[in-house]
């Protein structure tokens, strides 16, 4: 229980991460790595507001506007410009390093002993500590992919999704497929800085380079899920993007737990990692062959 | 009845000296300097008589450079219900503070460089040691090695958390002394050849501090400091053999050492709180003679004088005070 919480947890606040990822890669079939700097510039921004003497739920939400610009940034690349997708993303990530230095001031800001947007909540609702923050992360993370479920819906919504499967297409019903792409990946980069925020929050410290490895998360969390759900629309997917998330998290938490205990060392974490989250993808499939040769 | 408590109380007793100390030890990424602070504080403990294994268990965390990983290691430490935690480096401390801090299990940071920068002081449960160094007293040397000094570079990692502080208290220091700092950015050890060679002409000598992307890197720099035969002091002795002319600081394992002191003192009853902050004290200052014959430097006697060690023909000779 003690591993199993704060597992949903990360899943849940890294899940928006990863919702990002899913709009740019999946919604938008736009190789978008961005991200990998505007998680960190939700972090820098929320961090800093948040030392300013800012309400953290302003700050928070100060940052997802900051990964806006980011985002639409790198669509205006892409689509004005003319500069492939790839290209358009990465120079938008390491333009974001010395940015989000700037912002800071410094490359690490503490804010240990900050209120948090998440640990306010859960004390004006008067919950105990434990569980109280999953109950929180939840209920925002939830309502967010709600938000994203209703939206992928409407004309904006839907006209998004079918720029991604066939912008052609698209231009013959009278949609701009670049407007799309500026803004799904505005949306994309806002999911992300806010999870950066959040993540900043709950660690007690922002630090320029904790966007190192974010993509790859990201995409892992994605891919697993669909996996594990073989979602069809876009309500499961989203579902699913989640649910691949917190086992993310959950790898690596189990990875730590019980890596020593068969012998590995603490440097072969990130191989265990990988493993755990393989060994999860393939049970059902050994099942089934187990099944298959019984029968 | 009374026989049954003393009883029981005996066999609790018992088995709590039995069960072995959980100690977990936290590390951001596997770097020389932090794997030797990492021993020296297991064989401080190891002396005093804690064998692994049977006194004492040792759980290690590494995040391999991922920070967000920090915060996963600090929670599987709590999970585990570790006695205390010694965390290694700044974001490794700043989230093993934020796991631990509403409980009474002691933390214990090393390699700190700024511990009240880092929001690490102020709780009773946590204290440790800073490896800040005298960085003025380094810009002091380099006035003596070199007459007339007034541009020294600096190559570092502006994404650093401790190397950012350091080379703001060179500018400052350096504005005292008459001396201008350049600054060359490498936020990666694949940037440091080229950081490294933009100083080339601008400035009369490099200084390196406790960077652990520029320390890794440190060839780079050396090769650079050969081409422009420009004196390079780097703030850290193990960088003697790798072609540094001039090595001061102090070494990490005996910082580990000191951190393990600070364990050994909680362990034996004295509380976190009544543990100041221990700043590592001890400089060495080390001369590369054979980096010196190969770039044309001759070493002003002053400096001689203050020497504690030599590297001669790719041996360090230690010299007698």
């Amino acid at each position: 229980m003690t591993l199993f919480l704060p597992a949903v947890e990360q899943g849940l606040i890294y899940g928006l991460m990863a919702l990002g990822v899913y709009i740019s890669f999946r919604v938008l079939a736009f190789p978008d790595l961005s991200v990998d700097g505007t998680f960190p510039l939700g972090a820098a921004v929320a961090a800093t507001l948040i030392i300013a003497g800012w309400d953290p739920f302003l700050a928070s939400l100060v940052a997802a506007g900051a990964g806006m610009v980011a985002g639409a940034f790198t669509g205006i690349l892409s689509t004005k410009f003319r500069i492939q997708g790839l290209l358009a993303g990465v120079l938008t990530m390491i333009m974001l390093y010395s940015i989000n230095l700037r912002i800071m001031g410094r490359p690490n800001l503490p804010l240990l002993g900050r209120p948090s947007a998440l640990s306010t909540a859960v004390e004006a609702l008067g919950l105990p500590y434990t569980w109280g923050l999953v109950v929180v992360a939840a209920i925002l993370v939830l309502g967010i992919k709600l938000i994203l479920d209703l939206f992928f819906h409407t004309e904006i919504g839907s006209a998004m999704r079918a720029t991604g499967d066939n912008p052609h297409m698209v231009q013959a019903f009278g949609v701009n497929p670049e407007t799309m792409v500026i803004l799904g990946l505005a949306l994309a980069n806002g999911l992300v800085a806010l999870s950066g925020a959040l993540v900043a929050q709950y660690s007690g410290f922002a630090d320029v380079g904790m966007g190192v490895g974010t993509i790859v998360a990201g995409l892992a969390s994605v891919i697993v899920g669909e996996m594990l759900l073989r979602p069809r629309g876009v309500f499961w997917a989203t579902v699913a993007v989640l649910l691949g998330s917190s086992l993310y998290r959950g790898a690596i938490l189990v990875a730590l737990r019980y890596g020593s205990v068969l012998g590995f060392t603490a440097s072969d974490l990130k191989l265990l990692t990988a493993l755990v989250v393989l060994g999860a993808l393939m049970a059902p499939a050994i099942r089934a062959r187990l099944r298959g040769e019984e029968a | 009845m009374r026989v049954l408590t003393a009883f029981l109380a005996v066999l609790l007793g018992i088995s709590a000296l039995a069960a072995p100390i959980k100690i977990g030890i936290t590390q951001i990424v596997d770097h020389p300097a932090l794997n030797a602070v990492r021993q020296g504080v297991i064989d401080v403990l190891t002396e005093a008589g804690y064998v692994e294994g049977e006194d004492v268990v040792y759980i290690f965390g590494n995040a391999q450079g991922d920070f967000t990983v920090a915060i996963s290691i600090a929670q599987n430490f709590l999970a585990q219900k570790v006695d205390l935690v010694v965390s290694i480096a700044t974001p490794t401390s700043q989230a093993a503070v934020q796991v631990f801090k509403d409980t009474d299990v002691p933390v214990v940071f090393s390699a700190v460089t700024d511990p009240v920068g880092a929001g690490l002081t102020g709780y009773p449960n946590v204290t440790g040691t800073s490896d800040m160094i005298d960085v003025r007293g380094d810009l002091e040397l380099l006035l003596e090695l070199v007459p007339g000094l007034k541009k020294v570079g600096i190559v570092y990692n502006p994404g650093e958390a401790n190397s950012a502080i350091l080379t703001d208290m060179a500018i400052k220091a350096g504005k005292d002394l008459g001396i201008e700092i350049v600054p060359a950015a490498a936020e990666s050890t694949a940037a440091v050849p080229l950081a490294a060679q933009s100083l080339l002409g601008r400035v009369q000598a490099l200084y390196v501090t406790t960077d652990n992307t520029v320390v890794s890197a440190l060839e780079a720099v050396v090769d650079a400091a050969v081409k422009g035969k420009l004196p390079l002091l780097v703030a850290d002795p193990t960088s003697l053999e790798r072609g540094a002319l001039v090595c001061t600081g102090f070494d990490y394992y005996d910082h580990g050492r000191m951190t393990g002191e600070v364990v050994l003192a909680i362990l034996k009853g004295t509380p976190p709180s009544e543990i100041p902050v221990k700043y590592q004290k001890g400089t060495q200052l080390w001369l590369n003679l054979d980096m010196a014959e190969r770039i044309g430097f001759i070493f002003p006697g002053s400096i001689k004088d203050k020497a504690t060690g030599l590297l001669f023909a790719g041996k360090r000779f230690t010299l007698e005070k």
